[in-house]
């Protein structure tokens, strides 16, 4: 197998993809070539689990500017002669897979959970159908850009034998402007991480209940997440809560699930829990037949009973 | 389109059978008509029993019949009696259902609505989904049009197609007192089956067809039935019950009283290894010619179930052949009122004649009082439960000598209850 | 005046797949287009009627597209422009994206490309950056809003972080993101006008090959309890027998 490229902007997802090549080539991350762009730090970290890091360095270069920052890698997958490029799955490497895959002319998945080597070829493991069905997938050519999800692998440990090289690649004036970046607001928890969650979902009908909820999932130990519509439509809970296929995917041991009426993007995101609890006032919600433990009622009456039978 | 922003000859509201018979009819006639169907499309909703019956409808639509994607025709009739542990078994055998043409098919609304659908607009009807009527335009008590997604729309004629509880029927004051005696609830799912285990499992050669009927503690004794019919790759299976016997045992769920019915062995082993693809609810009229409405009023028709076209005799319903008739009648009547450019009440009336004059009125007239024979606990809990003790003591050998048979049969049954059996037989060979 | 363009992906009603031994039972399930297309459309739509100009939409796919493309046209694009080809139901990125790119070449003076953030079915937010890869114009995806001033744009892009606000140069692709606006539900005579708009339906040649083969799709197996309780305090007895923390 001719070389695997790195590259993510974050250095906890280059750490992953690190680990998820030096897996694929069957040795550790020696020899794994690693991009880094306008970035020091994490040119060294990367260095000190033993990869061969390309460390671009060129202020005209603006992380915002997909077009190109797609075509600085592709003039480095060239330079570097590799056949394989990983990307993280987030929000910026979706965008970039497919701008590299087009213009270095290879084939492309995205949000990939797993690879499998067989026979020589490379699976791709990921959710299609909005996450009702898991597909193996092969890329048939020669080049491939895959873009693996967060977390789906461990980042890699650190080895010996990392070095860092300049890099260097030419390209044309960017025609993007960034004019501001503005932080989300909301806290950094860390939905997936938790061992407990207690959901909340649509049929959650009054806000002034989160607080209960709340007190619910201090009780259990649990972190509060929730549907996509609570957080983007309701805005009643931060965008970093999202269970599902645009949110996380999560695998607590036990999952609380509030009114949520189980619709495929969001079972995707639930799916691997240990344990699932589905309160719902419909009998028929599908969410109720992914569960262990079923209450039909209504949540007006069900949240204060919880909270106080906890309290 | 007329000049006025949107006008139509007829607005039908309802893609169901009787709704797409309408459309189809009158759209073959070269009227210009829009059918607004609320569900994603038509037959996405619809729950039927399956079981249609084509001879009344056949010369009506005879284009239609060679290529409707109909399931099986049915050549295996069976009426199964169940006490609570028990059953007897009917099966009748006739040479005229192995005969072309075949009187009657298994039939999935998702299929053939839609197609039915199609073909309308082939005849140049438009018909517009997942688009749901909200409200009546009502002018000097005369129906003018429609309201969907606070749009008017407006036409000379509107076609009450909306199912059973018609909304738009009531709107137009046709139909007005609501009493739940008249109702039925019918439960259905379809269960997939490879179709080389079915035709085995029902005697099936090629493309026939098997109608099973159950009557007795299927429904725990409450007035109604269940049935399975067997469709090309999959089973029809479901039961009717009325909403009072319903109301009376609260305790007594509707998926509980199916997945009963399911667990019965008769049943069990027809349905073994099946897997069940829709689960749907519906309600049925079976007010009979008593529960009816109002057909006809200032510039609307009442057709299908949502005028109460629909029949419960006893273990199944029959409803589809009166939904596509009165489409089909109400099409004509738009058409000679048309010509005279009158669609007064009066005008409209030549639907209530034509329909008078056709199998529907009369079949309603026929069964006027079948609903109140058919409404007494006996038929439902003790001929059943009759007929098993019989057949157990029947089949039964005792350790003593075993009763000559005849004294058997004397030990449950008194003159009148053989005269009411073979009475009930009677009745349900016609269904 | 803008000429914006909104590629849009025919795909299955997700909500009524139905799984069988395994595998998704796809035969009439009702056609669509994905949720977050609309949100393009929509997002077109609105550009549209505050500075004027023409929505295309191009979509490639089953000959059934003929049919679901209806649905755009009542939503307030303007003209159709497609591509069918049976071969298309099950197409791959690469495929699709080359065949969107050559139908845009063939329009001219176009401003704007709009895409989904991701397609319903794959999800995989590809098509977008292929075709702006193609087509060598400035792209940013997950965009939330849109402001046209003159011949620049400016954009925000929100990601898991943070936002970006962007100036860009048009011509321009953007994938938008659902929250990006309420896609509108068309009226019935929007619905029946639509069948009287331009269609086109090109005839590009499809390309044999994918470069992506699917080797196995299959529901994940689920072993789940399925036990009905009756209250709040029974629920709460179950966990605890489970060794829940926090439960007593
Ligand atoms: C490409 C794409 C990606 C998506 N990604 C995601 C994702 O990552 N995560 C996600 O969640 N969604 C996602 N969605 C949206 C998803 O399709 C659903 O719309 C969403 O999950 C629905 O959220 P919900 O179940 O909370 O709301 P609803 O579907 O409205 O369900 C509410 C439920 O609450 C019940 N209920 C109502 N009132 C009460 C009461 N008083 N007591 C008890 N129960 C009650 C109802 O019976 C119902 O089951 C995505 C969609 C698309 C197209
Ligand atoms: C369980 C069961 C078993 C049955 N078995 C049989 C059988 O074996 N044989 C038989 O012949 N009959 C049977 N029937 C009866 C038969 O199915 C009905 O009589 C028949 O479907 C009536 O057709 P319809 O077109 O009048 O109404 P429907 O099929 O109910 O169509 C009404 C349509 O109107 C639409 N609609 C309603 N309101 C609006 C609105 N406001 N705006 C727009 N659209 C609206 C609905 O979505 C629906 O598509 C059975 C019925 C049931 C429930
Ligand atoms: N076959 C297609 N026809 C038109 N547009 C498409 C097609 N496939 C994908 N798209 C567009 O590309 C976006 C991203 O798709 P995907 O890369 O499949 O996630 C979709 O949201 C659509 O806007």
């Amino acid at each position: 197998m001719a070389g695997i490229l790195v590259y993510s902007n974050k250095g906890t997802l280059a750490l992953e993809l690190l680990n998820a090549a030096a897996a694929l080539a069957r040795v550790n991350s020696q020899g794994i070539k690693a991009v880094s762009i306008n970035n020091s730090g994490m040119a060294a970290d990367l260095a000190a689990r033993g990869a061969e890091v390309y460390a671009l360095d060129n202020e005209a270069l603006l992380p915002a500017d997909t077009a190109a920052i797609a075509e600085s890698l592709r003039q480095l997958a060239e330079q570097l002669d590799v056949s394989i490029v990983l990307l993280s799955s987030d929000r910026r490497g979706k965008e970039l897979a497919g701008r590299l895959a087009q213009i270095w002319r290879a084939g492309c998945l995205t949000d990939v959970k797993g690879l499998q080597s067989e026979n020589g070829a490379l699976l791709c493991i990921r959710n299609v159908l909005g996450g009702a069905t898991v597909a193996t997938q092969q890329i048939v050519n020669d080049r491939q850009v895959i873009a693996l999800s967060p977390g789906a692998f461990a980042p890699a440990g650190e080895l010996d034998g990392g070095i860092i090289n300049p890099a260097v690649v030419e390209i044309k004036p960017s025609a993007l402007k960034l004019l501001e970046v503005r932080e989300k607001a909301g806290d950094s928890v860390d939905i997936e991480a938790a061992d407990i969650l207690v959901v909340v979902g649509q049929g959650v009908e009054n806000q002034q209940d989160l607080s209960l909820i709340q007190q619910i999932a201090k009780a259990l130990g649990a972190e509060v997440a929730c549907s996509k519509p609570v957080a983007s439509d309701k805005k009643w809970l931060g965008e970093e809560r999202i269970v599902g296929l645009s949110g996380k995917i999560c695998k607590p041991q036990l999952a609380l699930i509030l009114g949520v009426s189980g619709q495929v993007q969001f079972t995707v995101g639930i799916r691997e829990a240990g344990t699932i609890v589905s309160i719902n006032s419909d009998e028929k919600a599908f969410m109720n037949s992914m569960a262990d433990y079923v209450l039909v009622a209504d949540l007006k009456d069900v949240i204060p009973e919880l909270a106080k039978q906890l309290a | 389109m007329g000049s006025q922003g949107e006008s139509f000859d007829a607005l039908i509201v309802g893609g169901g059978l009787a709704g797409l018979a309408a459309a189809y009819t009158m759209a073959a006639e070269g009227l210009e008509v829009l059918l607004l169907e609320r569900g994603d499309y038509c037959g996405a909703k619809n729950v039927t029993g399956g079981r249609i019956y084509i001879n009344p409808v056949r010369e009506l639509f005879p284009e239609l019949w060679e290529k409707a994607p109909l399931e099986r025709h049915i050549a295996h009739e069976e009426v199964c009696l169940m006490s609570r542990k028990s059953s007897i078994t009917m099966r009748y055998n006739g040479a005229e259902l192995k005969e072309e043409p075949y009187q009657s098919y298994s039939v999935l609304r998702g299929k053939f609505d839609k197609w039915l659908a199609k073909e309308a607009e082939r005849k140049g009807a438009m018909i517009v989904t997942r688009s749901r009527v909200d409200d009546l335009i009502m002018e000097d008590g005369r129906v003018k049009g429609v309201i969907a997604g606070g749009e008017e729309l407006r036409a000379d004629v509107v076609i009450a197609a909306d199912g059973v509880l018609s909304f738009t029927a009531r709107k137009a004051g046709l139909q007005k007192n609501i009493d739940s005696k008249n109702y039925a609830v019918g439960f259905k799912e379809v269960i997939e089956l490879d179709p080389g285990v079915m035709e085995e499992r029902f005697n099936l050669n090629g493309n026939e067809g098997a109608a099973r009927l159950f009557m007795g503690d299927a429904t725990a004794g409450k007035f109604g039935g269940g049935f399975i019919y067997t469709n090309k790759t999959s089973l029809s299976l479901g039961m009717v019950v009325g909403i009072d016997a319903l109301a009376e045992n609260p305790d007594l769920k509707a998926p509980e009283i199916l997945d009963r019915f399911k667990e019965r062995p008769e049943v069990a082993r027809l349905i073994n290894g099946g897997e069940t693809a829709e689960y749907s609810a519906h309600l049925i009229p079976e007010g009979g010619f008593k529960g009816m409405g109002e057909l006809f009023g200032d510039g609307i028709l009442v057709v299908g179930d949502a005028a109460g076209f629909s029949m419960n005799i006893g273990v199944t319903v029959r409803g589809m052949e009166y939904a596509l008739a009165s489409g089909y009648y109400a099409a004509r009547a738009v058409s000679e009122a048309k010509a005279k450019n009158d669609f007064t009440r009066s005008s409209l009336s030549v639907y209530a004649g034509l329909l008078n004059d056709s199998f529907v009125m009369k079949d309603f007239i026929n069964f006027k009082e079948s609903l109140d024979t058919l409404d007494y606990p006996q038929l439902f809990t003790h001929y059943p439960e009759l007929a098993g003790s019989i057949m157990k003591d029947l089949y039964q050998v005792p350790d003593g000598p075993k009763n000559r048979i005849y004294s058997t049969i004397r030990k449950y049954l008194t003159m009148g209850e053989i005269w009411g059996l073979l009475k009930l037989g009677r009745r349900m060979m016609k269904i | 005046m803008m000429n914006i363009v909104v590629a849009m992906k025919q795909i299955p009603d997700l909500r009524q797949i139905r799984i069988r031994n395994g595998q998704p039972v796809l035969e009439d399930v009702p056609l669509t287009f994905g949720n977050i297309d609309k949100n393009a459309l929509e997002a077109g739509v609105q550009l549209k009627e505050a500075l004027g100009g023409k929505v295309m939409v191009v979509a490639v796919g089953s000959e059934a597209l003929e049919d679901t493309v209806k649905e755009a046209l009542a939503a307030g694009a303007d003209e159709a422009y497609l591509v069918l080809d049976g071969k298309l139901e099950n197409s791959d990125s690469a495929r699709s994206a080359e065949l969107i790119a050559r139908i845009i070449k063939g329009i001219e003076n176009v401003d704007l490309i709009l895409f989904g953030e991701g397609s319903g079915d794959n999800y995989s937010g590809q098509v977008g950056s292929r075709v702006a890869g193609m087509l060598e114009l400035p792209q940013a995806s997950y965009v939330r809003s849109i402001e046209v001033n003159g011949n620049k744009a400016t954009v925000v892009r929100s990601l898991e972080d943070c936002e970006e606000v962007l100036e860009m140069e048009m011509p321009l692709v953007l994938s938008v993101l659902a929250d990006i606006n309420e896609p509108r539900i068309p009226s019935v005579s929007q619905i029946l006008k639509a069948g009287k708009k331009p269609r086109e339906i090109l005839d590009i040649e499809v390309p044999e090959g994918v470069q992506v083969k699917t080797i196995s799709n299959l529901a994940p197996q689920m072993q789940r309890k399925q036990t009905s309780v009756e209250s709040a305090q029974e629920l709460i007895q179950v966990l605890a027998a489970e060794g829940y923390k926090g439960v007593k």
